[in-house]
């Protein structure tokens, strides 16, 4: 955690600003990644091609 | 490197791997079950308003010959269609309610995966429940909510109870069988007025598909129905 606050660019607001971003976009790639892995334990039940 | 640091590393990445695991179930058996409970909540307040809205004046059953025998009377009466077509895609339909297995749903129009998360849908193409043919309703087993969760221990004869702007249609149920997912001949239209509600199986999988069927033997539609199973269609039914 902490040799990450070091690698970020910029004085320490900026770099507080860059972590709630970097955590927002893992956030939003979590909930994609849970939404399409859930198809495999529960689709809906549709019955198609 | 150090033994000992790849070690540590496979170790951190382990507990990485785990938490993610166990974020994953938690979102999908406890997060989409709150979001489910509260669009169904939503729906549930306004269901009675929308359909009342839609609601349609059944007329009355219209005597067209009164046959008096020794023992018996029987009645003929006119079996009209009552016609009833869904909304839009993602709208209430109506409401599902199966008292074997506590389910009381709101339904939607629609087979997307954000309407399913809403709650049962209603595949388009097939007839609306109560309509001649075969009405199909899909809905989850494990996740958003789960309304199909216990499918599997309907029994024959069991009642499913569907709502519509044209009334309550009550079905019994025929069979149930399992089948793959891409067996899409449960569908296909079916002599008189079905229902066939489909969802995931086993539990926490995918693999398969549950199937239920019923009948149709209450409801508005029932005689008409019941005629086009009989006779293949007519305007009349004796009773």
């Amino acid at each position: 955690m902490r040799r990450l606050w070091d690698r970020l660019p910029g004085p320490a607001p900026v770099k507080v600003v860059e972590l709630l971003v970097l955590l927002a976009v893992l956030l939003v790639a979590l909930f994609f990644l849970f939404e399409w892995a859930g198809t495999f334990l529960d689709s809906g039940g549709v019955v198609g091609p | 490197m150090g033994f000992r640091k790849i070690l540590r590393r496979v170790g951190w990445a382990l507990i990485g791997c785990a938490l993610l695991v166990f974020a994953f179930l938690a979102y999908q058996l406890f997060v989409t079950d709150l979001l489910n409970d509260r669009l169904q909540a939503q729906a549930m307040e306004q269901l009675d308003d929308e359909l009342a809205e839609r609601r349609v004046e059944l007329p009355e059953p219209e005597i067209v010959e009164v046959v008096e025998e020794k023992t018996t009377t029987t009645t003929v009466v006119r079996a009209e269609l009552l016609k009833e077509s869904a909304g839009e895609i993602g709208s209430t339909l109506g409401r599902i309610s199966i008292p074997a297995i506590d389910v009381d749903e709101v339904m939607f129009e629609g087979v997307d995966t954000e309407t399913l998360k809403k709650g049962p849908g209603h595949m388009p193409w097939t007839p609306v429940p109560g309509q001649p043919g075969n009405a199909v309703i899909s809905g989850h087993r494990t996740t958003y909510g789960r309304p199909f969760y216990d499918l599997d221990q309907l029994v024959e004869g069991d009642r499913i109870e569907v709502e519509t702007a044209l009334g309550t249609h009550v079905f019994e149920v025929r069979h149930s069988i399992v089948v793959k997912p891409t067996d899409v001949w449960v569908t296909e239209d079916r002599p008189g007025a079905w229902l066939t509600l489909t969802t995931c199986h086993p539990h926490f999988s995918a693999a398969e598909r549950l199937i239920i069927q019923a009948e149709l033997v209450e409801g508005p539609n029932h005689a008409y129905a019941e005629l086009v199973r009989l006779h293949g269609g007519g305007p009349e039914q004796r009773t």
